[in-house]
């Protein structure tokens, strides 16, 4: 049985944005939760579940809406392409000049250099903002992410233990801790072949990203990334966005499995399906 | 140890009325004893019992099917294909008996019609060629039960949230969510690699049936498949190797937690299109890991063209593929 999301392509991508405009908008709460008087929070307090260990409960579905994974800074819409305002603060990437010619060609040629479209795993932070959903599973001494793109994983080591030494993976090596409500992910050895976007926006074996989830209620966390890289940067910078909860009644991951169609594609007139 | 033998896993397992004879058991082993445990886990809070924890894979004793001829103990040739410290390589619990997978039917065989063995044989000939080739070697996630059957990568993180049990297996990355409220399977136009999982809780025995399984190349083996041993051609049937399925295949797993330490797994294996019964598979399957194992990434696919060009002589460097 040929699955008809091997055919998937720019038109049906804006289908996917489409439904999660759709589905998740009515989801998210306008306006500031009413405040619950904590002790440490600084900023407006979290008011959604919790897990038995009193972190906020991350349990769940989760994704983004927007055009971050196109472009991470602002473009007008092109062929396959919405347009989409900078998720980048201050608004451009501070590239070094050899970088930013760097990032020039990769844009040329992104149809072909995207990693993403050899089905190489997305890295960190581009998983969290696909346009696939990626879930959460959480206990007190790691938080499992799940990514329905090509079944990526991260493991965010709780426990206090060190980065490990000498080795890359292409999803880093994430060690997280609680922040008050905010969970704070230190992920290092992302190796230097993955691409922030498709737009080509790239950086070297030197990155180093620091991320924040902070969740403001059940439906959605504020999402933070500093980006240290001083090989391809003039200085760390930072992206923002927004991650909504899928909140559709027994929703799941479904296969986004990209192998699979590098061989449909290969086989084609092979003998072989 | 707290195990007993039951009466085995009796009439549900029995192949039903015209779908194949029962055969006589083989001479050298017994016949199959579900495992049957006193221990109680503890609780979830949210009242599952709890196995959840970071285990390894048990080598396996015998391949999955019972050898034609039978075979002298011999060392466990499964131990080569582990990566993991010689020393903390897990074993077998004590008083378990060594033997093949294939527990059901009698004869350890897998109930391969005739067109499916055919179609095995064709495959397992064809192994030059990448249309045939192990979808394992080609990085494909390897379904189930074959996920559970040790691997050079052997770690597996079982996990469990309210309503949930997560499985992180170390090998490719892959995983699984099975929900326990009784939803039913997906729309059969939706297939999984590792198929839709819907799990219960029967006593201290997690229960899972897999279904919606894709289908949609040659190279999806959810079975198998062991190296053959040495001087054993492909084709004696002893690896589970190439073991074809259809759109209707499905698994019933049962995860048995033994002690602290140990789950004990049986999947029943049912495919009209291909067996002439459901068959069931048994074995130790899991062990606690050692308190220093760390699970690392297994990225597969994304350094496999050149072995691919070597094996097989075939050149995916071109081959792009549109995401959304």
């Amino acid at each position: 049985m040929k699955m008809p999301i091997a055919t998937i392509g720019g038109a049906t991508g804006l289908a996917v944005l489409t439904m999660g405009v759709a589905v998740g908008l009515p989801q998210a709460r306008g306006g500031s939760p009413p405040p619950r008087a904590p002790a440490a929070a600084a900023t407006a307090a979290y008011n959604g579940p919790r897990a038995p260990d009193h972190k906020p409960d991350l349990n769940g579905i989760w994704q983004i809406m927007g055009t971050a994974h196109w472009n991470l800074e602002a473009h007008s819409a092109s062929e396959g392409v919405p347009a989409g305002l900078s998720v980048v603060e201050g608004g451009t990437i501070p590239y070094q000049p050899w970088a930013l010619a760097k990032r020039n060609e990769n844009f040329q040629n992104r149809l072909v250099a995207d990693p993403l479209r050899k089905c190489y795993m997305p890295g960190v932070p581009r998983a969290n903002y696909l346009p696939f959903p990626f879930e959460i599973t959480q206990t007190p001494k790691d938080i499992l992410m799940a990514y329905e793109f090509a079944h990526a994983t991260r493991t965010v080591f709780l426990d206090g233990t060190p980065h490990l030494e000498d080795l890359d993976f292409w999803m880093g090596d994430a060690r997280g801790k609680w922040d008050g409500d905010t969970l704070v992910v230190d992920t290092v050895s992302l190796g230097s072949e993955t691409w922030f976007d498709a737009a080509g926006n790239f950086h070297s074996d030197a990155l180093k990203v620091v991320e924040r989830f902070t969740p403001v209620d059940a439906a959605h966390m504020n999402y933070e990334a500093t980006i240290d890289d001083s090989k391809v940067f003039t200085r760390p910078w930072k992206l923002s966005l927004i991650i909504y909860r899928r909140l559709e009644k027994n929703l799941e991951l479904l296969d986004y499995e990209c192998a699979e169609h590098v061989y449909e594609k290969l086989f084609k007139g092979r003998g072989g399906r | 140890m707290a195990v007993v033998l039951s009466p085995g896993i009796s009439g549900a397992q029995s192949p039903p009325a015209g779908r194949g004879a029962a055969p006589a058991p083989p001479a050298n082993y017994p016949p199959y004893t579900r495992p049957v445990s006193s221990y109680v886990p503890s609780r979830t809070p949210d009242g599952q019992p709890d196995i959840s924890g970071l285990y390894l894979a048990i080598p396996l004793p015998r391949g999955i099917e019972t050898p034609l001829v039978p075979v002298a103990n011999r060392p466990n040739r499964a131990n080569s294909e582990f990566s993991y410290s010689i020393n903390e390589r897990p074993k077998l619990p004590e008083g378990a008996i060594a033997r093949p997978l294939g527990v059901d039917p009698a004869d350890g065989k897998i109930p391969l019609t005739p067109e499916a063995l055919a179609r095995r044989k064709d495959i397992i000939a064809n192994q030059d060629k990448i249309e045939y080739l192990d979808g394992r070697v080609l990085c494909l996630a390897p379904g189930v039960p074959r996920t559970t059957i040790p691997a050079p990568v052997v770690g597996y993180q079982i996990l469990q949230k309210p309503g949930y049990v997560v499985i992180f297996y170390e090998q490719n990355h892959i995983y699984r969510t099975i929900p326990l409220d009784g939803r039913p399977p997906l729309d059969p136009n939706i297939r999984k690699a590792m198929g839709v999982s819907r799990g219960r809780w029967e006593g201290n025995v997690l229960v899972v049936e897999v279904t919606n399984f894709t289908n949609n190349l040659d190279n999806n083996w959810v079975i198998g498949a062991i190296s053959a041993a040495p001087g054993v051609p492909a084709e004696s049937l002893t690896t589970g190797h190439g073991i074809p399925h259809s759109d209707l295949y499905r698994v019933t797993e049962r995860y048995t937690p033994i002690d602290a330490n140990t789950i004990h797994y049986e999947a029943r294996i049912d495919d009209p299109k291909v067996f002439t019964q459901p068959w069931t598979i048994a074995y130790y399957a899991f062990a606690r890991a050692p308190k220093d194992y760390v699970p690392v990434e297994y990225a597969c696919f994304e350094g496999n063209a050149k072995n691919l060009l070597l094996m097989t002589n075939t050149d995916m460097s071109g081959i792009r593929i549109n995401v959304p």
